[in-house]
């Protein structure tokens, strides 16, 4: 009986170390991965001008722009909770010689998530979209022209400058 | 002294259990046991900053893999890629996911997908590689505007098994 114990221990020594001899070879190498992400704003505008056409006060109280919606994207890289800001500033009043139609006369409307309706300011840049944190965000805005009587007749321009800023 | 019958062969067994034993011990593991070397430069590689529209996938520097698994016979071997987690920045973090690989020659080596819970296959094979073998593997980030300021960095662990 001792001898048959004797042999079993033996024989599970052997297996044993065979085990471990047939065990997985391993070797292993690290390589470390880095990337910069940096602080970058981009916009788009579908278009460039805004045309109001002539129109009766009477019936037509607020004149919409001819080329209708302006599509806007604006793409940032911000800081985590950061903020993103478009906004937009009117180079002036709308001119024609001497005559002027005050630029608070033209109001926007919007779609889109973030975006925001405002109106036109020459002194103070006003919102036209706000997020939190990086993203591509798109979105359209709508001019629309207060008509009134008493505007002199001319050809009026202005320009506005819109402003997308990723902290 | 004398001993009875019994008592010597009790002995013998003990002894041949004993010398079976270390036997077993010594030639084994030095059967069984391959040669594996796997070595990877450059250890550090940095993906560029770069605009998402006009470069969705930004590439790193190639990486070359050298290797042999010797004394393999007809067994298999693998190296295998594992992350140790996202690509982190303080509490921001890009999904390591967004990294992928292209590999050559293929075979033995094959593209894949970076993960942080599941080694994935970078390249595999069956029996000797006497010589010392290379590969080179092409890590490439997907770009993307929604990815927080910051300075990321994680690690990957490639490992060579031959079972």
């Amino acid at each position: 009986m001792k001898h048959a114990r004797v042999l079993v221990l033996g024989i599970a020594v052997v297996v044993l170390a065979a085990m471990q001899g047939l065990g997985a070879a391993t070797t292993t190498g690290n390589v470390t991965v880095s990337v910069t992400v940096s602080a970058t704003a981009k916009l788009a505008l579908s278009g460039s001008t805004v045309t109001f056409p002539n129109a009766d006060p009477d019936t037509s109280p607020s004149i919409a722009a001819t080329e209708g919606a302006i599509t806007i994207t604006a793409k940032g890289k911000t800081s985590t909770g950061a903020a993103i800001a478009l906004t937009i500033l009117a180079a002036d009043d709308l001119k024609s010689g001497t005559d002027t139609i005050a630029i608070s006369n033209v109001t926007w409307t919007v779609s889109g998530a973030g975006f925001a309706a405002g109106t036109m300011n020459k002194t103070t840049a006003q919102t036209v979209g706000s997020w939190t944190g990086s993203g591509n965000r798109s979105g359209t805005q709508s001019y629309a022209l207060a008509n009134n009587w008493n505007y002199a007749t001319g050809a009026y321009t202005a320009t506005a400058t819109y402003t997308l800023t990723a902290p | 002294m004398s001993m009875s019958p019994m008592t010597m062969a009790r002995r013998q067994l003990l002894v041949l259990a004993a010398v079976t034993s270390a036997l077993s011990l010594m030639l084994v593991p030095a059967v069984g046991a391959q040669d594996l070397l796997l070595t990877i430069t450059p250890a550090t590689i940095s993906f560029a900053s770069a605009d998402p529209d006009t470069t969705p996938s930004i590439a790193a520097p190639a990486i070359t893999v050298r290797y042999h698994v010797r004394n393999n016979d007809t067994g298999s071997w693998q190296i295998s890629l594992l992350a140790t987690s996202d690509l982190t920045a303080g509490t921001a973090t890009i999904g390591i996911n967004n990294v992928t690989w292209t590999a050559s020659p293929a075979p033995p080596f094959q593209a894949g997908t970076l993960s942080r819970t599941l080694a994935q296959t970078l390249a595999s094979g069956t029996g000797t590689v006497q010589g010392n073998r290379t590969g080179t593997v092409v890590f490439s980030l997907a770009n993307s505007w929604t990815y927080n300021v910051g300075s990321y960095s994680t690690s990957v662990v490639f490992t060579l098994t031959a079972p």
